[in-house]
């Protein structure tokens, strides 16, 4: 592991050049898979995340079928050669946990009642990490579920916040993560509606509460960002329809 | 979960109570259960603890022995959590290696003890790079009564208050205490009928959609979170349960002077 | 026939009584509830979605195909999350369950109706319709079922259209599976022609670009017949 720096921020100035309140660098790339019903590659910084969705497609074994709806499943897997120390390939207890709280981040927003005896699976491979990999994950694969077509009340938007140097600062980098006070990963719907949370490290209630208010300005940022990218997929026939051309009102108030 | 099927007019009557401000076992919504915490219960270990909070009992013990660092950190001790749901403790537990709900439980409380720094984790460090100790905290719940999570968070923090270093048995001087240096407690809440309910009961916590817990530290700051459940929770609610769990953490702490 | 498209969330009316599909309803307005190109009709708006799986529907005409054979039914592929059960009083005429396997086996494929679907998504074919048959020569491809109404046209103007200009017998499912059956020729271009229209499905003006493909394909050819003639000089 790196040395420490001595200052996270100087003059306003993250180590990346970065404002507090910056994303990094975003690409998104949709449909990059042939086989899988809906995909998204996604770089986040120097995070590279491959997102593939398959279903509603019949679940195996028939005894884990539900009656009333889509079981979702949601594997979040790290490749062995995405970090420095080559890491086990199959499930640790992390991407267990990272898994399980992925899936309960899009079953709200998912219309699982519509397919029962089905299972809607969501894979998420990190082939790249470089810290916030499983709000980067959540944001590939909510764009998959709309590239397959998966009816859904809205995009889930993920971002994690932060403090270094004792300010709270948005999206945090690998020296960040490593080094900061805290880190709080933030899923949300359009509307704010907050989908997915955990937090470690060490704020205090007012710290927090401003950390959670710059997740929400991030997650509009990111769902921006998949908006575009969603509607930029067809843009040779469409150019002209991108967000200008839709009432400011229709975007980010998908459950209000 | 298929197996967690409840009665809808029962789960009426619970939606009903709520929306009159009552809770089925009479306790107000920002009430926990009653807590008992006895330590020193498995004498084989180095420290453990038997938590009973309402109908939910949870035998935490904690083995210490010397070992390598983690390559990233080698001037540090190490801190290993797990957690087992065996099939003694419900009905719906099977046998066999720990399954998601288990590993959530173990890296939740986990955070809270490694972010709260209770354990001075640099004073477990021998020789660096090559000797440390290393703690293990095994979770066993004997009876899920409910909220396993706050129970088994009070249960880790009290056995490991309890917890002697093993020195002399390893030949590495003398036994002495663990150092701790903070109670970290975890409080959860769950959202139903548009309220928060700390505390959740076995019941409550199948009427969850959402389940939410806070860590805080003695003096106030929090130092771990998980939000789990398909429901989601808006700002002023997660902000609600904050303000809740740092007024609740602060009478659970009071429990640990009476041991 | 220019269309916009939506995205999952987006509000695409006031009036919740045009909610179409592709849309729900919530805090009185209309949202999309898939991906897709924005439809807005007389009494509906809906939504076309870009992907999807087929979801079987009573009265659904589909091509199938045998997977297994077990006592009194055969189990039938139909591109969907959901197997249909042909019963073997479903067949035609009237034959012996000992033998199942004689009249249907594994691999056939089958032009079949989805007689009905319950709650518990169970998919019931028949082939006691007419024109519901054993398909047994030509070729079956497998587009996007959400592309289908495309391939159709409008009151299945496009499926003439490709009938017409191919000179090859067409049967399309609604799960996405396309019969073809003419010369090989015929067979070929039917195909290019359609995953040319599910490639562009959601561009204005198709019936006209697939009126161009279709004649650039035919100078092609006659290009190639008019070259191998050449060769033969």
């Amino acid at each position: 592991m790196s040395e420490k720096p001595e200052h996270f921020i100087i003059d306003g100035k993250r180590l990346d050049g970065r404002r507090v309140d910056e994303l990094r660098s975003v690409k998104i790339k949709l449909s990059p898979l042939d086989r899988a019903d809906g995909s998204c590659y996604l770089e986040w910084g120097r995070n590279k995340i491959m997102a593939a969705v398959y279903g509603p497609r019949e679940l195996h074994p028939r005894h884990r079928q539900d009656m009333t709806k889509a079981v979702v499943q949601y594997r979040y897997n790290m490749a062995a050669f995405s970090v420095n120390d080559r890491i086990r390939p199959g499930h640790s207890r992390r991407s267990i946990e990272i898994s399980k709280v992925g899936r309960d981040a899009f079953e709200y927003v998912l219309f699982t009642k519509f397919f029962p005896k089905t299972a809607i699976d969501i894979f998420i491979e990190v082939l790249q990490a470089d810290a916030g990999t499983r709000t980067a994950g959540i944001n590939a694969a909510s764009l998959a579920l709309a590239d397959a077509g998966i009816p859904m009340r809205g995009l889930i938007s993920a971002c994690a916040v932060g403090k270094v140097d004792g300010e709270i600062v948005l999206d945090l980098m690998k020296e960040e993560d490593n080094f900061g006070e805290a880190d709080v990963p933030v899923a949300m719907t359009a509307g704010g509606k907050i989908t997915h949370l955990q937090m470690d490290g060490h704020l205090t209630r007012d710290e927090f509460y401003e950390a959670l208010k710059l997740a929400k300005i991030g997650c509009d940022k990111v769902y921006k960002l998949q908006r575009q990218a969603l509607i930029e997929k067809y843009s040779g026939e469409y150019a002209e329809n991108d967000e200008d051309a839709i009432p400011q009102a229709q975007i980010g108030d998908a459950d209000e | 979960m298929s197996d967690d099927v409840m009665a809808e007019i029962h789960r009426d009557y619970l939606f009903n109570l709520v929306l009159k401000g009552e809770r089925d076992d009479g306790r107000a919504f920002d009430e926990f259960r009653d807590i008992s915490i006895e330590t020193g219960v498995a004498g084989m270990a180095e420290g453990s603890a038997l938590v009973t909070l309402g109908d939910t009992q949870i035998l935490v013990g904690i083995k210490i022995q010397p070992g390598e660092p983690f390559p990233d950190t080698p001037d540090v001790g190490v801190i290993i959590t797990n957690a087992e749901l065996i099939p003694m403790a419900s009905p719906e537990y099977e046998a066999g290696p720990p399954r998601e709900g288990a590993i959530e439980i173990a890296r939740v409380v986990d955070r809270g003890i490694r972010e709260s720094k209770a354990i001075d984790l640099e004073k477990l460090c021998m020789i660096e790079g090559e000797k440390v100790w290393i703690i293990f905290i095994d979770i066993h719940v004997l009876n899920n009564g409910g909220n396993i999570i706050d129970a088994a968070s009070i249960g880790s923090i009290a056995a490991l208050l309890s917890t002697t270093l093993p020195a002399e048995r390893y030949g590495l001087g003398e036994d002495s205490p663990l150092p701790v240096r903070d109670i970290p407690v975890a409080v959860t809440a769950i959202e139903f009928g548009g309220e928060l309910l700390l505390d959740p009961s076995l019941e409550e916590g199948k009427l969850a959609g959402t389940v939410y817990t806070v860590i805080t530290n003695s003096d106030g700051g929090i130092s771990g979170m998980q939000k789990s459940g398909i429901e989601p929770l808006t700002i002023d609610q997660v902000m609600r349960v904050v303000d809740m769990a740092g007024t609740a953490a602060v009478k659970i702490r009071e429990k640990f002077l009476e041991v | 026939m220019e269309r916009t498209i939506v995205i999952p969330g987006d509000v695409v009316s006031d009036n919740i009584k045009m909610s179409g599909s592709g849309t729900y309803v919530h805090g009185n307005k209309v949202r999309a509830s898939v991906y897709g190109l924005l439809n807005v009709g007389e009494r509906y708006i809906s939504v076309i979605p870009l992907a999807g799986k087929y979801i079987p529907c009573a009265s659904d005409r589909v091509i199938g195909i045998i997977t297994e054979v077990v006592y009194s039914n055969w189990v039938v592929d139909i591109n969907s999350p959901y197997e249909g059960l042909l019963h073997i009083s479903q067949y035609p005429r009237r034959i012996d369950s000992e033998n199942m396997s004689k009249y249907l086996k594994v691999g056939d494929c089958i032009l079949t109706m989805v007689a009905s679907v319950d709650a518990s998504m169970k998919v019931e074919l028949t082939l006691r319709e007419k024109e519901l048959r054993v398909l047994s020569n030509g070729r079956i491809v497998t587009i996007n079922p959400t592309k289908m109404p495309r391939v159709i046209g409008r009151n299945g103007s496009m499926i003439r259209l490709l009938k017409s200009e191919i000179g090859c017998n067409m049967f399309v499912g609604q799960n996405g599976r396309i019969w073809i059956n003419g010369s090989g020729d015929c067979i070929d271009l039917a195909i290019q022609t359609v995953k040319y229209i599910e490639d562009n499905a959601h561009t204005p003006g198709l019936t006209e670009r697939v009126q161009a493909f279709l004649k650039a394909k035919e100078k092609t050819r006659h290009g190639k017949v008019h070259e191998s003639r050449n060769d033969e000089e």
